[in-house]
């Protein structure tokens, strides 16, 4: 169901850190579009700017330069007040560390992302409890975050990312605390809601295994981004010999 | 709505009862010390319950303990016939000291010379004008002097047989012990003297006219109303109680909001997380602030309502084991010291806001 509408541009996205000889380029001129339907995978070594870039386009860090637009609003453009607004409606976060509140159950994570965007009552409960046993969490609604196991809990983080029907979910490292078996479920899962239900979902991840579910596969390192072939041979094998090779790593 | 803030507390339920404890902790001791202020601020009641409401003392009395009133005897006659004087009972009073099993014993006595037609009622007269070597004693007087009914007190060589021991005659600094008017003459020993006059007046008569009559009558008096006179009890009491009160009372403030302002602050940097999750989702400022207010509040609540019960029961228990302890629970009290708890808590709840500011949403791309 990719209907090549853009949901997400990333427009020569640059982000600096610090100055004089301690700056860092954390991202580079960082440009590419997602459409909607479609899973877009990044890749890269640890601290090739992989989260920073996932942040900025969340909302919740600025580019030193560039542009971002979600659903064709230009986020970058907006003030620091409005992005909440944003982060309610359009974008939906999955987290490598699940990031469920502990006091809460199961339905009440995904109900008070609801609330936060100002549904309640009972509107909020069963769109809750829909998504969660959409997920496959019937079981569990009433279960304390705490007692769920990690494959659960990735599962409620995913309910939660939905609860708003944003058109972008935005995954860091989703199957980075989970087990082989668990984490095909959960990337499964992510990329049903992508295609079935015209979604875009930006995945940051080091696993090789998600190239396969992925529409596109982005490959950061420095801070810079490239695509990556259909045929091109894994590029994690590919950075470590040219480490190898320079006598770097 | 998700309960976030209560189920944020009741996940530490530990710290969650340290709390609300040491709120009510606070609670009670405020609310204590405002029992034991009231308690001595009506000590003076006794004296709007004798039977009369004006009072004739010597000019420059300024109440019945502080000071010595003597004014000329035997003019109750002619103060009877002032207009709207309906009856005039002369009284004797006075401080004294004396002796009882080896012990010294301090009593203000106090006695009603009322003649035999007076139209009293029978308590009034069971109560305030016992029989001739009789006397009748507060409880906390009796508890102190250790006597009951039926014993004898020797007070300058004359003998008191208890007739009464009741409650209500307890003034903070020393308790009444009515006598019959003969014994408190030969006691007292100053024949000609008596030490106030007691006038019931007529409904609606002018106190001002009144003393300017009695002056007439009785040279270098002054005449205030019972509730006047109580009154200067009173403000002998709270004049030395109302630091002590305000001390006490700022202490009580002080440690409650620092509890809850604690407890919320601490409950809000052990759920930085949470906030900051919440912040990523797109909380609002307000949202996040609801919580932590809520939080306040709760601990505010719980703790305010649990010190208001212990404050009246320990208020009873109080009065009952240390009669000397005067305490009246006054539920207006409770609801101002509740307010005042509630109060505190929603400015305890401004003290975290900053962290919840200063909190980074992107934290939660951070393992």
């Amino acid at each position: 169901m990719n209907d090549q509408r853009p949901i997400l541009r990333v427009e020569h996205v640059s982000k600096v850190f610090g100055s004089g000889r301690t700056l860092v380029r954390a991202v580079d001129d960082v440009d590419f579009a997602a459409s909607s339907g479609e899973m877009v995978v990044i890749m890269g070594p640890s601290g090739s700017g992989k989260t920073t870039l996932l942040t900025m386009i969340g909302g919740l860090l600025r580019p030193t330069s560039g542009r971002i637009f979600i659903d064709g609003i230009d986020v970058t453009a907006m003030r620091r007040g409005e992005l909440p607004r944003v982060r309610r409606h359009h974008v939906g976060f999955v987290f490598q560390t699940f990031n469920l509140l502990d006091a809460l159950s199961a339905q009440e994570n995904v109900e008070v992302a609801l609330n936060v965007a100002g549904v309640a009552g009972g509107e909020a409960r069963e769109r809750a409890r829909a998504l969660l046993v959409e997920a496959g969490l019937e079981g569990r609604l009433d279960f304390k975050a705490k007692d769920l196991s990690g494959g659960e809990k990735q599962r409620v983080c995913i309910a939660r990312a939905l609860a708003n029907e944003p058109r972008l979910l935005l995954a860091d490292e989703p199957t980075a605390n989970l087990d082989t078996r668990h984490g095909h479920e959960v990337m499964e899962l992510l990329h049903d809601l992508t295609r079935g239900q015209g979604r875009t979902a930006i995945v940051v991840s080091h696993d090789l295994r998600l190239r396969e579910m992925a529409d596109r596969v982005l490959w950061l390192a420095d801070g810079r981004l490239r695509e990556l072939g259909p045929g091109e041979e894994d590029p994690y094998l590919a950075a470590g010999r040219g480490r190898r090779e320079t006598g770097r790593g | 709505m998700v309960p976030v803030a209560r189920r944020n507390l009741l996940a530490e339920k530990g710290r969650l009862a340290i709390s609300v404890a040491g709120v009510a902790f606070a609670v009670l001791l405020t609310l204590l010390v405002l029992s034991l202020y009231r308690g001595w601020s009506s000590v003076g009641k006794l004296i709007e319950r004798l039977p009369g409401d004006v009072w004739i003392a010597q000019q420059g009395t300024s109440g019945p303990f502080n000071s010595s009133s003597y004014l000329t005897g035997g003019l109750e006659d002619k103060l009877a016939g002032i207009s709207g004087v309906q009856l005039v009972l002369p009284v004797y009073a006075r401080e004294m000291s004396f002796d009882h099993k080896g012990k010294e014993l301090r009593v203000f006595f106090m006695a009603l010379d009322a003649p035999a037609g007076a139209p009293l009622s029978q308590d009034v007269r069971e109560r305030f004008l016992p029989a001739e070597g009789d006397v009748n004693l507060d409880t906390v007087f009796a508890d102190e002097a250790g006597v009951g009914v039926g014993d004898t007190l020797d007070v300058q060589g004359r003998a008191l047989r208890v007739a009464r021991i009741s409650a209500g005659g307890n003034a903070a600094l020393t308790q009444f012990a009515f006598l019959n008017a003969e014994d408190a003459r030969q006691i007292f020993g100053v024949p000609g003297v008596v030490t106030f006059y007691l006038l019931t007046t007529s409904a609606g008569a002018e106190v001002n006219a009144i003393e300017a009559a009695a002056k007439e009558v009785v040279p270098k008096s002054e005449a205030r109303t019972s509730e006047e006179f109580a009154g200067q009890i009173s403000k002998t009491v709270e004049k030395g109680f109302l630091p002590v009160v305000g001390v006490l009372v700022g202490l009580g403030i002080v440690v409650g909001g620092a509890v809850i302002g604690l407890t919320t602050y601490t409950a809000t940097i052990e759920k930085s997380r949470d906030f900051g999750v919440l912040k990523a989702l797109g909380a609002s400022g307000a949202y996040l602030y609801r919580i932590v207010i809520t939080q306040s509040l709760i601990v505010g609540v719980l703790g305010s309502l649990l010190g208001v019960i212990a404050s009246a029961i320990a208020a009873d228990l109080i009065q009952r084991s240390i009669p000397e302890f005067l305490t009246e629970f006054w539920w207006t009290d409770a609801a101002l010291v509740v307010g005042g708890a509630l109060a505190m808590a929603v400015v305890a709840s401004f003290v975290p806001v900053r962290r919840i500011n200063g909190i980074d949403p992107a934290m939660v791309f951070r393992a």
